[in-house]
């Protein structure tokens, strides 16, 4: 096929700098020496970081949002990869529905989840712990870890699993022993994306957590929302960097396990 | 594998959704038919609420610019990621991905500082064009979409590049052999082929859109209020759990809605 044309090239460029800018910017105003937010600041400093590790409340909640995300983590890797198994492998009735029944969550508005969750949490008396938190951020990301998993196991050739069940290995030896090992680095960038949209997650978040759980992004939308602070832009800035992070490895990753991500 | 076994391998995950989304989610209908007493009230108080229509109004408004105006500027992106080399393209990959994966509350917030009165376009608008040229871009319907659209592109991206990329080079071939020209082969051949990616995109978008919430609340006025923000307030302020789940409810249709239509229009697009 041609290269495209002059105009072509312009036009994309202009549209990946709209693209990009937003997340580029944030980096020079974290380093902005003074607390007035604008770009491109006046005069240097560290000042803000300083701001954002020793004052306030920010570390809490970064510290409340290490831990929902590794807990998601953890849940929805323990839950989608072993399903993802048996949705690739496995012959019984109503599969195929069920495979769309575990990605509804990917297709329904996150709002709907979030308010059906702090309803639920409520009637339970579990609204505002960080438990209901981990159970409604693992909806989540289950579903990504399954695409992911089940992407993974289409590549993998299946007659390794078929000679160890001929040698008498049961399902759960060949998984085990078989499957995982070459599984391996599709769950390491499935963990990976799982933590990450869990640690950026602000919907539910705002719905389920209460006042001595409030994660980072929900006291970042307060903050966006009611003062506008100064320390905003090293929190985007440490949150750009976190996703530039996950998105390498899981590229590196996606390589040595030739799936797309 | 027997049916014990793929019982064992799918009761966490089972387990995990029935507890985290399905019984939510039935929770929700059963707040919106007031419980046990099994009323319609909480709906007809939105049918008679003048503020339900108007976020109504609103919310597909705002939905639907959003939609098209990431198509405008998704198109020209996938059509150039699907011209230039392999090599190429994962590097300008990133230039989509890094935005995808950059926390939505980073963008706007980022958005906040560039669209403000002085934020950078108004300054290097004020430079250009002396002290009056000032374009009112945040809090209100324009910077509403142009932080939608920044947020909806990659997914509007993907479907159409999928769909370009598997366009055979067959039949552009045959067309520049016969005398057609760029301009030509492309309102005739590559548009046309391209529609399901399009309309795939559309859908996801535009469903993703209905349910948003951060956006147009961080970067919309009082006026641009829409239907999650809604939902949020009779959650929170007003304390009304029935017109919350209501409301819930109606976009839950309104977006199944759109995704059924989709997996029904003839052509190959599968959601994932």
């Amino acid at each position: 096929m041609r290269r495209p044309a002059l105009m072509t090239v312009f036009v994309a460029w202009a549209i990946y700098l709209f693209l990009i800018a937003p997340s580029l910017i944030v980096i020079p105003m974290s380093f902005n020496g003074s607390t007035e937010l604008i770009f491109p600041p006046r005069s240097f400093s560290l000042h803000m970081y300083h701001e954002f590790f020793y004052g306030g409340d920010w570390l809490q909640a970064t510290r409340e949002s290490i831990v929902v995300a590794a807990g998601t983590m953890l849940l929805s890797v323990a839950a989608g990869v072993p399903a993802a198994y048996a949705l690739a492998r496995a012959e019984f009735p109503g599969r195929r529905l069920l495979g769309v029944v575990l990605l509804a969550p990917m297709l329904v508005p996150t709002i709907v989840a979030a308010l059906g969750l702090y309803l639920y949490l409520v009637h339970l008396g579990l609204a505002g712990t960080t438990a209901g938190l981990i159970l409604g951020h693992t909806t989540l990301t289950t579903p990504f870890v399954i695409v992911i998993a089940a992407a993974s196991l289409r590549q993998l050739d299946q007659s390794l699993e078929t000679a160890a069940r001929i040698m008498g290995a049961g399902p759960l030896l060949v998984f085990r022993r078989v499957v995982l090992p070459r599984l391996y680095p599709a769950a390491v960038a499935a963990a990976l994306f799982a933590f990450l949209i869990s640690f950026d997650e602000v919907v539910i978040a705002w719905f389920v957590s209460g006042v001595g759980t409030a994660t980072l992004p929900v006291k970042m939308y307060s903050a966006i929302h009611w003062e506008v602070s100064p320390v905003l832009p090293v929190i985007s800035t440490l949150l750009t960097l976190l996703s530039l992070i996950v998105c390498t490895i899981g590229a590196l990753l996606r390589q040595r396990s030739a799936v797309d991500v | 594998m027997t049916n014990r076994h793929a019982l064992i391998f799918l009761g966490p995950v089972a387990l995990v959704m029935a507890l985290g989304f399905f019984v939510p989610l039935g929770q929700i209908f059963y707040t919106s038919v007031d419980g046990a007493q099994l009323t319609l009230r909480p709906f007809a108080e939105l049918v008679d609420s003048r503020l339900f229509w108007l976020v109504l109004e609103n919310t597909f408004a705002i939905s639907v610019e959003s939609m098209l105006a990431s198509l405008l500027l998704a198109y020209p992106i996938a059509y150039h990621l699907s011209r230039v080399t392999p090599r190429r393209r994962a590097a300008y990959m990133v230039l989509v991905l890094l935005p995808f994966w950059t926390s939505i509350l980073v963008k706007s917030f980022a958005f906040t500082v560039i669209l403000g009165d002085h934020g950078i376009v108004n300054n290097v608008l004020r430079a250009l064009f002396g002290e009056q040229m000032v374009l009112p871009l945040l809090f209100n319907r324009t910077g509403v979409v142009i932080g939608m659209v920044h947020w909806l592109l990659p997914f509007m991206v993907f479907p159409i590049l999928v769909n370009l990329l598997a366009q055979g080079s067959d039949l552009h071939y045959a067309a520049r052999v016969m005398g057609a020209g760029r301009t030509r082969i492309f309102f005739r051949i590559t548009l046309p082929l391209s529609v399901p990616g399009v309309l795939a995109g559309c859908v996801i978008t535009l469903v993703l859109s209905l349910g948003s919430f951060v956006t147009p609340a961080l970067l919309g006025g009082r006026r641009d209020l829409m239907m999650a923000s809604l939902v949020d307030f009779y959650t929170r302020v007003s304390l009304d759990w029935g017109s919350a789940s209501a409301i819930a409810v109606l976009l839950l249709a309104i977006t199944g809605g759109l995704i059924l239509l989709l997996s029904r229009l003839p052509g190959e697009h599968r959601l994932i």
